[in-house]
């Protein structure tokens, strides 16, 4: 009889198995610690499939969280587990996680993966995932006293690869491919989370903020990193001038496509109009939502005039209620992108470092901050753009500045009286 | 630290630089692409402004590989692609070759050496659309708190829907997403299709395990909803089921805070988020079933609902039209009426009102200028 | 910015603490009465030089002494 009769269902149907992978994974480590290779966890694969159908049959899961770090100067990118099951099945009594810092747009050569695989064979189960949540690459289960020598059989991989983020750290930034494959790209964003990276490895390696913070990058509105939903710092290609349009191309598409219905009609604000010889869009009535490109991307593309948008904010549930990012910044140009995001994400950082709660992201400290000292803070000026409309309530602070000279504001300067518009002069002086 | 380091000794090095794993082509054609067009499922040719043309295959993967799956992966990537390779943000593996003839020669040989299966891509153009991978989170395989498994539930429900993976026959994208625990390590929340595990009762403190483990003033900090208490004189905590929303914060904190009840543990379903904004804002998911029990190793109530939902949605969208628009379109009342679904009151939110003034920010990037 | 700068008492009662659990900078800083940016620097200077080190609750990141989290660690592995 099958030590595991329920996993054993699983690869049943057509779809590619975890299960099987694992299996795989317990074979090739036998076969490699045979062969005389140095394989330091030859049976933890085989430990996981247990654990695995233990949990299976419990409906529950077998890890406890575990707190180690563990490499020398770092502060993130180790996930420690141990198994409550650790007498029965000690393969995987330590079950370790390591994140390791994806190149942008996860292009790889086979020589680095190789290197990758090698070390893992060493040091680790030989199971991975591809990728993680964040967008690393993940070392998946080795233990405690494997985390620093792995590490620097890493450093010494050529090209090296460095560990991503965890904790209340910057989080390991990730890109969709861009400019690399897609003409879709309005910005170049795997130089920019190249950049990010390389600029702000403290912040990565080392965490101290109240909470995580990520940044994801997307080079046009399609989003294919959803970014607008999970990170922070969403930058969003985007541009403001108009559409290009290629008519001769536009006729080869409407020899097939019914343009009137999937088009012209799909627009959201109407701005496109089809006479069966011309295209004319109203880029003055353009949202820029891509669907028309997305159609027709021999015909149509993005304009010439391009950047990103930053929207700020998303997360998950936990605590306040799921955000989807929203618009902080409505346009930054494509070449002024490094210098700009920067100069925005520092001072917020600071403020949100200084005066977040334990646990709270940047949007639910915005949420309770309000727009207004955000955009203090940045150097940003209001754009109506950042809204769908104006506020429905009249309960606004005006700046001291605003207000008239008057023996009543005199008087409450005079008695210190604390409101929202007498003090924000005060913390500017 | 005292010790000598060695010469090759370093930190904060980083990732190496994108363009050390480029292909030639890519490289040469970086930012000068011209078009796109899916010329069958799970294949694109991408053509650049110098007439340069690229084929990238695509194929799904359980996102839990092996590294001896990835070795084979690299013999063809060596043997038909120069050497290189690269994976999508929805854990699809893509071989990229400029020679069109080599494609069919790719494509069995990937299928027969990992079982991976070529698909996942959408043709806006001819609105042929494929479903693509459904990201995930770890589940029982490696995560503490989760609810549901994550693996196990991907695998049953992509069996059930693999022909949409394979060929191109939905009207529209459709992003389906699990996440394990409602801490959502998988951007669940903006999909047309997520999955969410949630618990539904407290922990149940273990008064021995948490004397032996755990910091009590830490641990009773760690819940965002300050439902714990230090109770000082028998050194353990107690939680105030009134106020916990069943984060697990405390059992990462503290393992003698486990949350789990295997009878009642399971998952949500929500529908009808979106990232992108083509023609409509993102939104996020909105909760359509409360619960589902675990029941591992098919969940078969789990997927039979969300093949009930997935076509309803499939059989009766217009061509393009994602789940948001479809929905919004018939209305919910005739959503829950094709889906089959029961509407009851817990899908009426009674959480926490959102700010008044959230509701008047602008999502996305569809703006006028 | 200016250098931040302490005392050696500063860290000496920064490393004290350290010593009894995992601690939030905040919470350091509070307790001692020491300003929080100050706490933070003296914390990672403290790592750098071996003598405090990080445990990380996967989300959110804590401080003690490497031979504190060790023990915890053990702890918490065995059950």
């Amino acid at each position: 009889m099958s030590e595991t009769p329920l996993l054993d269902q699983v690869p049943d149907g057509p779809w590619p198995s975890f299960v099987r992978e694992i299996r795989k994974t317990a074979e090739g480590m036998e076969k490699a610690k045979a062969e005389g290779k140095d394989v330091k966890m030859p049976g933890c694969a085989k430990g996981l499939l247990k654990q695995l159908e233990i949990s299976y049959k419990d409906k529950k899961t077998h890890w406890k969280h575990g707190g180690i770090v563990s490499v020398v100067g770092y502060g993130g990118g180790v996930i420690g587990r141990y198994s409550d099951l650790g007498e029965e099945i000690p393969e995987v009594h330590h079950f370790h996680t390591i994140r390791v810092n994806q190149p942008a747009g996860w292009f790889y050569t086979t020589k680095a993966l190789r290197q990758l695989c090698d070390a893992w064979e060493k040091w680790g189960s030989g199971l991975t995932n591809m990728h993680g949540s964040t967008g690393d690459f993940v070392y998946l289960g080795t233990k405690s006293e494997h985390l620093q020598p792995l590490f620097e059989e890493m450093m010494q991989m050529d090209p090296p690869f460095d560990i991503g983020g965890s904790g209340s750290d910057l989080r390991t930034p990730s890109a969709c491919m861009g400019p690399a494959l897609c003409e879709f790209a309005c910005y170049d964003t795997l130089d920019l989370c190249y950049d990010l990276t390389m600029e702000y490895q403290n912040e990565l390696h080392r965490p101290m903020w109240p909470y995580k913070f990520k940044f994801k990058l997307s080079g046009c509105p399609n989003d294919c990193v959803a970014a607008k939903a999970r990170s922070d710092f969403a930058i969003i290609g985007t541009w403001k001038d108009d559409i290009q349009i290629d008519q001769e191309a536009v006729k080869e598409y409407a020899k097939w496509m019914d343009i009137e219905n999937e088009v012209v009609k799909l627009c959201p604000t109407g701005a496109i109009t089809w006479d069966g010889n011309e295209l004319k869009i109203d880029n003055k009535n353009c949202v820029r939502c891509m669907h028309c490109i997305n159609k027709m991307p021999k015909a149509l593309k993005p304009g010439k005039e391009r950047g990103a948008t930053v929207c700020i904010g998303a997360k998950a549930p936990c605590v306040e209620g799921a955000i989807i990012g929203w618009v902080a910044i409505p346009f930054i140009p494509a070449d002024k992108l490094k210098e700009r995001v920067k100069e925005i994400v520092e001072p917020l950082w600071e403020w949100w470092d200084d005066e977040g709660k334990f646990r709270e992201r940047v949007g639910e400290f915005l949420w309770r901050k309000g727009m207004g000292e955000f955009l203090r803070v940045i150097g940003q000026d209001a754009d109506v753009r950042m809204i769908k409309h104006p506020r429905t309530n009249p309960f606004m602070y005006f700046e001291k500045s605003e207000l008239r000279p008057s023996k009543v504001v005199e008087e409450h300067t005079k008695r210190g009286m604390k409101f929202k518009t007498l003090e924000r002069e005060e913390e500017e002086e | 630290m005292a010790t000598e380091k060695p010469s090759w000794w370093k930190t904060d090095f980083g990732p190496p630089k994108y363009d050390l794993f480029l292909p030639e082509v890519v490289k040469k054609n970086y930012g000068k692409w011209a078009y796109h067009e899916v010329i069958r499922p799970g294949v694109i040719k991408r053509v650049a402004e110098s007439g340069d043309t690229v084929y990238t295959i695509r194929f799904g993967t359980p996102r839990l590989i092996s590294i001896y799956t990835i070795r084979e992966l690299c013999d063809i990537a060596d043997k038909y692609c120069d050497g290189h390779l690269r994976w999508t943000s929805r854990h699809n593996v893509e071989l990229i070759t400029t020679d069109e003839s080599k494609i069919d020669d790719i494509i069995k040989e990937v299928q027969e050496t990992t079982g991976f299966p070529c698909g996942g891509t959408w043709d806006a153009p001819h609105a042929k659309y494929g479903l693509s991978n459904i990201i995930h989170t770890q589940g029982w395989v490696h995560c503490h708190t989760p609810a549901i498994d994550a693996s196990g539930i991907v695998k049953a429900i992509m069996d059930e829907l693999y022909e949409y993976f394979t060929e191109m026959k939905l009207p529209a994208l459709c992003r389906i997403s699990l996440a394990c625990c409602a801490n959502m390590c998988g951007a669940v929340h903006a999909s047309d299709i997520s999955i969410v595990g949630i618990h539904r009762t407290p922990p149940l403190v273990d008064d021995d395990a948490v004397r032996r483990m755990c910091e009590l003033p830490t641990t009773a900090a760690s819940c965002p909803n300050a439902a714990i208490k230090v109770k000082a004189k028998e050194k353990t905590l107690e939680v105030d089921g009134e106020k916990c929303m069943f984060c697990g914060n405390c059992y990462t904190m503290c393992p003698g805070m486990p949350l789990f009840d295997p009878e009642n543990d399971g998952a949500a379903v929500l529908v009808a988020g979106k990232v992108s904004g083509a023609r409509h804002d993102p939104e996020l998911s909105k909760v359509v079933v409360p619960w589902i029990p675990n029941e591992p190793p098919r969940w078969p109530t789990l997927v039979s609902t969300i093949k009930k939902i997935f076509l309803a949605w499939a059989n009766n969208a217009k061509k393009h039209e994602r789940m948001i628009e479809f929905i919004e379109r018939i209305g919910w009342e005739r959503f829950f009426e094709l889906a089959d679904l029961e509407f009851s009151w817990h899908l009426i939110d009674d959480f926490r009102v959102p700010p008044f003034a959230y509701a008047s920010y602008r999502v996305g990037t569809n703006f006028r200028w | 910015m200016a250098e931040i700068t302490y005392t050696e008492e500063e860290k000496q009662k920064v490393l004290d603490k350290l010593g009894q659990k995992t601690w939030k900078i905040k919470d350091l800083a509070k307790i001692l009465k020491i300003n929080k940016k100050v706490v933070q620097k003296i914390v990672m200077d403290l790592i750098e030089e071996g003598k405090a080190a990080y445990w990380s609750s996967g989300s959110t990141t804590y401080y003690s002494t490497p031979e504190y989290i060790e023990e915890y660690e053990r702890r918490r592995a065995e059950g």
